[in-house]
């Protein structure tokens, strides 16, 4: 019985400072997701990146590449440009 | 003087990779470039010096009271995999060019044998406190020392004329095995 107890309790401590940790640190993956989400997804590579994860590269070291993404419509990259301007990168 | 003599029993006489055979797979997955081998080198001292340390105070303070000491490997493979998984995330936002290099290698650390078996051996060695830092820093440095030399040795070896068979981690094995025989004559 009190192995179980033992067992439990450190993986609540260690998973617990694992997710603080996640969340405070990981901010530029937080990113990606972010942009990602924000895609269309298609992997289509007509932008040159080769893939939409590619693409989110590119979108971090220069904001303006979004605009070579092909399939992406009006109202997506209306909201990516909103979404970019409000981001700090 | 003690502890001086303990560091470089751990260090030499009784190095962890070429007498007791731990910590294989690191050493010769991450040994073909030289920058690669010594970053691996200093991650596994850092784990090892932090894990022996927090496993320690856990069976002395936590297993050994409440009578559960069959619970070693479990407790302290736990922790060990806890304390990489840190690691990594303080890698990967502090040192990114470490992580880029080799960030597949990183949660391998976890199932790198020298690292619980540095902390079994502590606890089986009956070290105190002190000790136990000393003799981890120790071994983690002779796992060091050995991934550096070889991974110079192995750079060496791509160039030389080895029959084609031998090529690769065959030749690494046999190296690795003549520089272990020399160590087992010195330990004696």
């Amino acid at each position: 019985m009190i192995e179980i107890g033992i067992i439990s309790t450190l993986a609540l401590v260690f998973g617990s400072i694992l997710i603080f940790l996640n969340a405070k640190l990981n901010v530029k993956d937080r990113k990606k997701e972010e942009i990602e989400k924000r895609l269309p997804g298609y992997n289509c590579g007509a932008c040159g990146f080769g893939s939409c994860m590619g693409m989110v590269e590119a979108i971090l070291k220069d904001k303006e590449s979004y605009l070579k993404c092909r399939p992406m419509r009006k109202e997506a990259k209306e909201e990516m440009r909103e979404y970019l301007e409000n981001e700090k990168f | 003087m003690k502890l001086i003599s303990l560091f470089f029993t751990a260090l030499l006489t009784e190095n962890i990779v070429l007498t007791k055979f731990l910590g294989l797979c690191p050493l010769m997955g991450n040994s073909k470039k030289e920058e690669n081998a010594y970053k691996m080198g200093l991650l596994v001292v850092i784990t090892t010096v932090l894990s022996s340390i927090i496993t320690y105070i856990f069976y002395f303070q936590i297993l050994v009271p409440t009578n559960t000491t069959h619970l070693r490997t479990l407790v302290f493979i736990f922790t060990i995999a806890s304390i990489v998984g840190i690691l990594e995330i303080l890698i990967k936002k502090y040192l990114p060019h470490v992580y880029r290099s080799m960030g597949l290698y990183i949660p391998l650390i976890t199932t790198n044998c020298a690292v619980l078996g540095v902390s079994i051996l502590t606890i089986d060695n009956a070290f105190s406190f002190l000790e136990t830092v000393v003799y981890s820093l120790g071994s983690s440095m002779g796992f060091l020392l050995v991934i550096y030399v070889f991974s110079t040795l192995r750079m060496k070896l791509e160039k030389a004329p080895i029959l084609e068979g031998f090529k690769g981690i065959p030749i690494a094995f046999i190296t690795l095995g003549i520089i272990a025989l020399l160590f087992t004559r010195y330990g004696l």
